[in-house]
């Protein structure tokens, strides 16, 4: 019980972030590599996807303000205190290119699933 | 008005455009060529020189929004990208299905390699990294076999994971840098900082996915074979140019620097080990296209290798690698794409084609030549002045290897022509290859990519005159400290 309080109060929203994210990658990279299913290796891909977004979202963590400059702030107190906007535009960029790398996966899987009946990727993708 | 920006938005707006002409196959045809002109014309017109996005620019000493940097030796690698495209979109046209798809594709292709060599910012770099991987993919897609798609899936799903790294490696940077400009950037790389280490080795992962190196490189191998012909030939060159662009922003941020100096080892030994996985790879194929495939891998550890040695001399000879080699290696996979318009890519069952296209056997002799680094073609030139580059920094291993790997792929490619064309068959099968066409558009490419491959043997310096001061901004003579 003490242990929990010292890590509890230890660990604050940006530091915890951090900890999931490094946690989504490797299962994500777990999944990719050692996981025999076609359909459950891309759902991995976006697992480690989702961990590094997960990572840029607590980069540019700043104290929880977010980062939309209202009337009357300054801009010295803004760029002190608000969130780093660039992380998450670099978030938003990845977001819309996986939703591309997905579709197109998914879409090809099924050609092969037509062709093979099973999703086992080590018949679907064994090199002739 | 600078045109620089019209590299990327003009192929853009034309892949748009081509994607709603499905069907209209006349209207296709002729809107290629044009853009196929312009194309090679764009590099010329634009201007030397940072160019900024958006309006924004330099704000208070730091670069805001979206860069790019346009200098000769980036003219250059743009010149023969845009040549390359163009052939093969020439050479695309005498094909006869999925044409608009087939453009669409080539024309993002096109551009996103055009947005990496010229990116001044990560951001960028990363969004056409990505949209690079999908076009090669798609393009692998329309060859239309099982092949193809086992082939596309696999690089995609490896696209994936290296993307990934990469953009976590994009973020270490970003966390402990502050700013996505690479101008910017290199003023707070001074800090032996893990993260920032971290960061460049992860930039490195998707540096060798991109490019093809290990462990990416059966991938990537695999990815060539299964394309047609001609869509191979661009599917290398723009695999050597994310090579080259991205070996420039590592280099243009980090070289020089101290904890750099393993890293460094790193990217040599990509290098070497692509130069002899893939010659090593290639002489077990039997399929002719694969054989090619695995050269275009070994031929990328040569560029990765010279630009990875850092110096002035190794930038300048890795990057004139790059373009000769696509430039021979676009040539040999045209060759192959006419070979298998009459009898597909088997070595076993093939043979006796010199009698029927004897000038394209030529053409294509001399292409092997020339990636096997004999004078007087271009690969001798770049691959002499790797191994220069490699004396010059004390390690004459590597300039030894380059000459072992040289030597091998000289005794696959000379195998491979003489199964190919010299190998004696039977009357009946020379009468059926009698009634195949030779794809006219193809032969022409092929003819100004041979041409090319002499002049720049006999003059290389119509090609290295643009490279060496930006070389030397880069690089740093490390044999001298």
């Amino acid at each position: 019980m003490i242990m929990i309080n010292y890590l509890v109060n230890r660990m604050d929203f940006q530091m915890a972030s951090f900890i999931t994210s490094g946690l989504l990658v490797i299962i994500g990279l777990y999944g990719v590599f050692f996981v025999d299913n076609v359909l459950k290796k891309i759902i991995a891909l976006e697992i480690l996807g989702s961990g590094v977004n997960l990572a840029l979202i607590a980069i540019g963590y700043n104290g929880g303000t977010i980062p939309i400059k209202l009337p009357g702030v300054s801009v010295e107190v803004f760029a002190k205190e608000s969130a780093y906007p660039l992380t998450h535009a670099l978030v938003l960029t990845n977001i819309v290119i996986e939703a591309s790398m997905l579709a197109v996966m998914l879409g090809v899987s099924i050609i092969l699933y037509k062709k093979y009946k099973t999703l086992r990727s080590s018949v679907i993708l064994k090199e002739d | 008005m600078n045109y620089l920006p019209m590299m990327i938005v003009f192929p853009l707006i034309m892949a748009i455009i081509m994607n709603l002409l499905h069907g209209k196959e006349k209207a296709v045809k002729y809107i290629t060529f044009i853009t196929a002109a312009i194309l090679i014309i764009l590099p010329f017109i634009s201007q030397y020189g940072y160019y900024y996005f958006g309006g924004h620019g330099v704000v208070n000493g730091w670069v805001s929004g979206i860069a790019y940097l346009y200098n000769p030796a980036k003219q250059a690698i743009i010149v023969t990208l845009s040549l390359i495209a163009s052939l093969v979109l020439i050479t695309g046209m005498g094909e006869k299905l999925k044409n608009n798809m087939f453009v669409t594709l080539s024309l993002m292709g096109f551009a996103s390699i055009a947005a990496i060599v010229l990116a001044d910012d990560i951001f960028n770099l990363y969004v056409f990294f990505e949209i690079v991987s999908i076009v090669q993919a798609g393009l692998v897609f329309l060859s239309g076999t099982e092949e193809a798609y086992k082939a596309g899936l696999r690089y995609m799903i490896m696209g994936n994971v290296a993307a990934a790294l990469m953009l976590l490696g994009i973020a270490f940077l970003l966390a402990s840098t502050g700013t996505l400009n690479i101008t910017d950037m290199k003023h707070y790389l001074l800090v032996d900082n893990p993260m920032i280490y971290g960061g460049l080795l992860l930039l490195i992962v998707g540096l060798a996915y991109g490019a093809g190196l290990p462990p990416f490189h059966n991938v990537k191998a695999d990815l060539y074979a299964r394309s047609k012909g001609f869509i191979s030939a661009m599917l290398q060159t723009y695999s050597k140019f994310v090579l080259v662009g991205l070996m420039i922003i590592i280099l243009k941020l980090f070289n020089g620097l101290d904890y750099f100096a393993s890293a460094h080892a790193v990217l040599i030994a990509l290098g070497v080990l692509a130069m002899v996985f893939g010659v090593v790879m290639a002489l077990l194929q039997s399929d002719y296209k694969k054989l090619l495939a695995y050269h275009a891998i070994s031929q990328g550890g040569y560029v990765a290798t010279g630009l990875a040695l850092g110096t002035p001399l190794g930038i300048v000879a890795g990057i004139f690698h790059a373009i000769n080699h696509v430039i021979y290696k676009s040539a040999l996979f045209l060759g192959a794409y006419i070979v298998s318009c009459k009898r597909g890519s088997n070595l076993h069952k093939l043979g006796g084609l010199l009698p029927l296209m004897p000038s394209v056997a030529f053409m294509v002799l001399c292409a092997k030549l020339a990636i096997s680094g004999i004078p007087p073609f271009n690969g001798f030139q770049s691959k002499w002045m790797l191994a220069q580059a490699a004396m010059q920094v004390n390690m004459p291993e590597i300039a030894i290897i380059m000459i072992i790997v040289s030597i091998g792929t000289f005794v696959s490619m000379m195998k491979a022509f003489y199964l190919i064309y010299l190998k004696p068959v039977d009357e009946e099968t020379l009468k059926e290859y009698q009634n195949k066409e030779v794809p006219k558009l193809a032969v022409f490419s092929l003819f100004v990519l041979t041409a090319l491959c002499i002049i720049i043997g006999l003059y290389p310096d119509i090609v290295t005159n643009y490279l060496w001061d930006y070389a030397k901004e880069l690089g740093v003579n490390y044999y001298l400290k």
